[in-house]
């Protein structure tokens, strides 16, 4: 951990979604004064195309090794944070958001109480981004055969498909024929067949 | 049936149970125990000489002891694979001195009474469970007396008295006489839709069942008068609502109203039927031939073994869990394993079939592209600081954590298979587990960052990424308003959050700290926020022989639908960080740095 | 191991009797006020 830490704080207005609640020009410049944070831009919307490329822009130019965006839920833009990170060649776990929007400018009304929660959040976010390291996600092969628990007609379908498709399939059935339920029934519902 | 015996790919175990299932996504050990039957099943010809001869008669499990078979027998003509077997309880062969007739007609040979359970392993990448399903105890109803009147049949019965393989070759006769009923009723939803007795759910498929039941006894004998008692009719697939209509347009009565009481008739084995009907609001009674029973359906009781064998989750129903009911319905919450016909819920052929396919199509998508990533998100061990204590491998939802505590070797944690929870994290009480990327100095320095300023002003929430943190982000999305005092720290489990990040929190100044995570059968780990539930009512204990009051202390399940209850339950942390006073916040602080060190 | 304990909400203050094992952990939730800080109170003496 010889390397200098270098954070970079996305601030996304989401049109008026945060701007009309959360004073973005204020917080902007508020995160700038956080340890280690070395650069903060405000976006009207971080997650399209342009504020993407800011992001990639910026920390190529200002040799950015941790990026904060302060928008929306992480269930639904941590994914698309991480690939731009990652394609600007940073490790996307070094990426953390801060979620301002559902968790603060959506649920309060009162500027100035939504705008000093919105920088702890920044803060709190700034905090964990100064201790993230890299990840790996580990890749492990697939053995090339498949079980099938279960001998009735959904056991048998699935081991037909699978096995049609050319996988080997091991098919384990507890009772000493297959067929299950069905077997026991001598028409079935709507055809009367 | 038979394209699965004769499958160049398919290797069937018939008579056989899994044992034990080892590994994770990808690579799976499996361990399965083929139990004998006696009968070389590849050498059998299925001559049916040894059954001739067999002089052991016993009910047949496969048409509900209303037929016989022999101790030798096939299970049904069209039987997979097409082999007979001994059932050695019912056998004299045990000591061929004694009988050993079936042998001695065999022609190929293949019967062995010597033969022993074998046990056959192997490995594969993926797994499909299809345990199935079972009929409901038609007992749970005592008002109809299904044991004691012999003309009340369950519905699964009436399959095998009309079907081509009992003895009166599909002519539905009376259990009493043996003549073909008059008339017949049959009683919708039992086992079924009650909160007392049975099952609370919807069985799926006992209505249209009894709509081809009526349909079926009416084109063979229209003669015979055919009633229903019901509650609704649940006709609503495709082809299934014109059906219903088929059937009473065949002179079918629907009776909406579930009876209360049967009582037999001592001369004529009548049944006499009291029912509320709904429709007039008449209390009304029937007199019947004949009753059947429709009966439910519940998970197959075996379905438990391959749950705890594969860590899968069961709802409250008692169905197993799929990952999310709409987007995700057949992966189960363990990796490479998927779930496809009535194990996930009562279903009819045609979903069951549907869903088998889409397994097999999930299963296939491993298969194909050959490597699978599995989270980065996954707990290391420090070898150093382990004690082998062992409470990391029993939180572990998914048993990827091995320790052998008699050799005192650090435990060891199999990351393909750890699902990134962080519950061992937070049990490990000796700081011997890093959780990546939720690592216990992010966390410390996030409380740290918290409390900076005005930490009397703040609550310090712990929210489990899937459920607590969701139901906070659908707040946000129905723009529900509560007070801005709460602070989160996402964690992907409540089983993540360590005692020390809460007495960390304390010490910092925290008047209120609330953790909330998944409701029990919501849990993305299975079970990991038991370990939660635990360990805070450890904590509370903890705290008020501190003398802080554990109230300060809050526990929540928020489920991710349940933006109101998040919103009521800050409004209730809002309340209760009123009640802390700056002085009760100092003299926490004194007491923690006092009596806790670190 | 089931035995009897009172429990106490720890959001409304309400108090009721009921099972408890700590082997099985069961999601309670208060009949009053719904919260799910439910506390079994420690055996000995109760406060």
């Amino acid at each position: 951990m010889a390397e200098e830490l270098r954070i970079g704080v996305f601030v996304c207005e989401c049109g008026i979604n945060i701007a009309g609640t959360v004073d973005c020009d204020g917080l902007t410049e508020w995160a700038k004064t956080l340890p280690d944070v070395v650069f903060a831009i405000k976006n009207r919307y971080t997650c399209a195309e342009p504020g993407q490329q800011e992001i990639k822009q910026y920390i190529k130019e200002e040799n950015l090794n941790r990026v904060v965006v302060a928008s929306c839920t992480p269930r639904m833009h941590e994914p698309t944070f991480r690939r731009c990170c990652a394609d600007a060649g940073l490790n996307p776990y070094l990426f953390e958001m801060a979620n301002i929007r559902e968790q603060c400018s959506w649920v309060h009304s009162d500027r100035k109480q939504a705008t000093q929660k919105a920088k702890d959040i920044v803060k709190i976010a700034v905090a964990k981004a100064r201790l993230l390291e890299s990840q790996k996600e580990l890749e492990v092969p697939v053995t090339q055969a498949a079980l099938v628990v279960g001998g009735g007609i959904a056991g048998i379908q699935s081991s037909l498909d699978l096995a049609d498709a050319g996988y080997q399939v091991w098919l384990v059935e507890k009772e000493p024929t297959i067929g299950g339920l069905m077997s026991y029934i001598n028409k079935t519902f709507p055809t009367m067949d | 049936m038979m394209d699965v015996g004769r499958h160049p790919k398919i290797n069937l175990l018939a008579y056989s149970e899994i044992e034990e299932i080892t590994g994770y996504i990808g690579n799976f050990h499996v361990k399965v125990r083929k139990k004998a039957r006696y009968v070389d099943e590849k050498a059998c010809t299925a001559c049916d000489e040894c059954v001739k001869v067999c002089p052991v008669v016993m009910p047949d499990e496969h048409q509900l002891g209303l037929s016989t078979r022999k101790a030798i027998y096939m299970p049904f003509a069209q039987a997979v694979p097409a082999s007979y077997l001994i059932n050695m309880e019912d056998c004299l062969g045990n000591n061929p001195i004694a009988c050993d007739k079936c042998a001695e007609v065999c022609d190929p040979k293949c019967i062995d009474f010597d033969q022993q359970d074998e046990f056959v392993e192997f490995d594969v990448g993926v797994a499909i469970v299809a345990t199935g399903m079972y009929v409901c105890d038609p007992t749970i109803l005592d008002e109809y007396r299904y044991t004691k009147y012999e003309n009340v049949i369950t519905s699964w019965e009436f399959e095998i008295l009309t079907g081509p393989g009992y003895v009166t070759k599909g002519e539905l006769l009376r259990p009493t006489d043996r003549k073909p009923p008059k008339n017949i009723a049959f009683i919708q939803c039992v086992g079924s839709r009650s909160e007392k007795r049975g099952n609370p759910y919807c069985s799926n498929i006992c209505c249209m069942n009894t709509v081809k039941d009526t349909l079926f006894l009416k084109e063979h004998h229209p003669e015979i008068d055919c009633s229903v008692f019901y509650m609704d009719i649940r006709s609503f697939g495709k082809g299934y609502e014109e059906l219903y209509k088929r059937s009473k347009a065949v002179g079918v009565k629907y009776i909406r109203g579930i009876p209360g009481d049967i009582v037999e008739d001592p001369k004529t084995k009548n049944l006499i039927v009291t029912v509320e009907n709904t429709t007039t609001g008449k209390i009304e009674k029937h007199e019947f031939e004949m009753v059947v029973l429709s009966i439910g359906v519940i998970p197959r009781p075996e379905t438990e073994q391959i749950q705890r064998a594969l860590t899968l989750s069961k709802a409250p129903c008692g169905f197993l869990m799929e990952t999310h009911y709409q987007l995700d319905p057949i992966d189960s919450p363990t990796g490479g394993v998927f779930l496809a016909g009535c194990c996930e819920s009562p279903k009819d052929i045609k979903s069951s079939v549907i869903q088998a396919s889409g397994a097999a199509s999930r299963a296939e998508t491993l298969l194909t592209t050959g490597k699978v990533k599995v989270e980065a998100i996954t707990s290391t061990i420090i070898p150093d600081m382990c004690k082998a204590c062992g409470i990391c491998a029993d939180a572990c939802p998914y048993g990827s954590i091995t320790v052998d505590r008699k050799a005192k070797t650090p435990a060891v944690v199999v990351e393909a298979a750890c699902k990134g929870c962080g519950t061992c994290g937070a049990e490990c009480r000796f700081d011997a587990i890093e959780m990546k990327h939720f690592t216990d100095r992010q966390i410390m320095a996030m409380i740290d960052a918290m409390f900076e300023e005005k930490p009397e002003e703040k609550i310090c929430i712990f929210a489990c990424n899937w459920c607590s943190y969701g139901g906070a982000d659908l707040a946000g999305l129905s723009r529900m308003q509560y007070p801005p005092n709460g602070r989160i720290i996402r964690t992907m489990c409540s089983g993540r959050v360590d005692e020390k990040f809460i007495w960390h929190a304390f010490k910092k100044g925290a008047p209120v700290v609330l953790v909330s995570g998944c409701h029990f059968a919501d849990c993305h780990y299975i079970n990991a926020n038991r370990w939660t539930q635990k360990r805070i009512e450890g904590m509370w204990n903890k705290l008020e022989r501190k003398g802080i009051r554990p109230k300060r202390l809050q526990l929540e399940w928020i489920s991710a639908a349940e933006a109101v209850k998040w919103t009521k339950v800050m409004h209730a942390v809002e309340d209760l960080r009123k009640t802390v006073t700056k002085e009760e916040i100092e003299e926490t602080k004194k007491i923690l740095s006092d009596k806790k060190k670190g | 191991m089931a035995e009897e304990v009172t429990f106490k909400c720890l959001r409304c203050g309400y108090e009721f009797k009921g099972t408890y094992d700590r082997k099985v952990p069961e999601e309670r939730e208060c009949p009053k006020c719904g919260s799910n800080s439910i506390r079994p109170l420690p055996k000995k003496k109760e406060k």
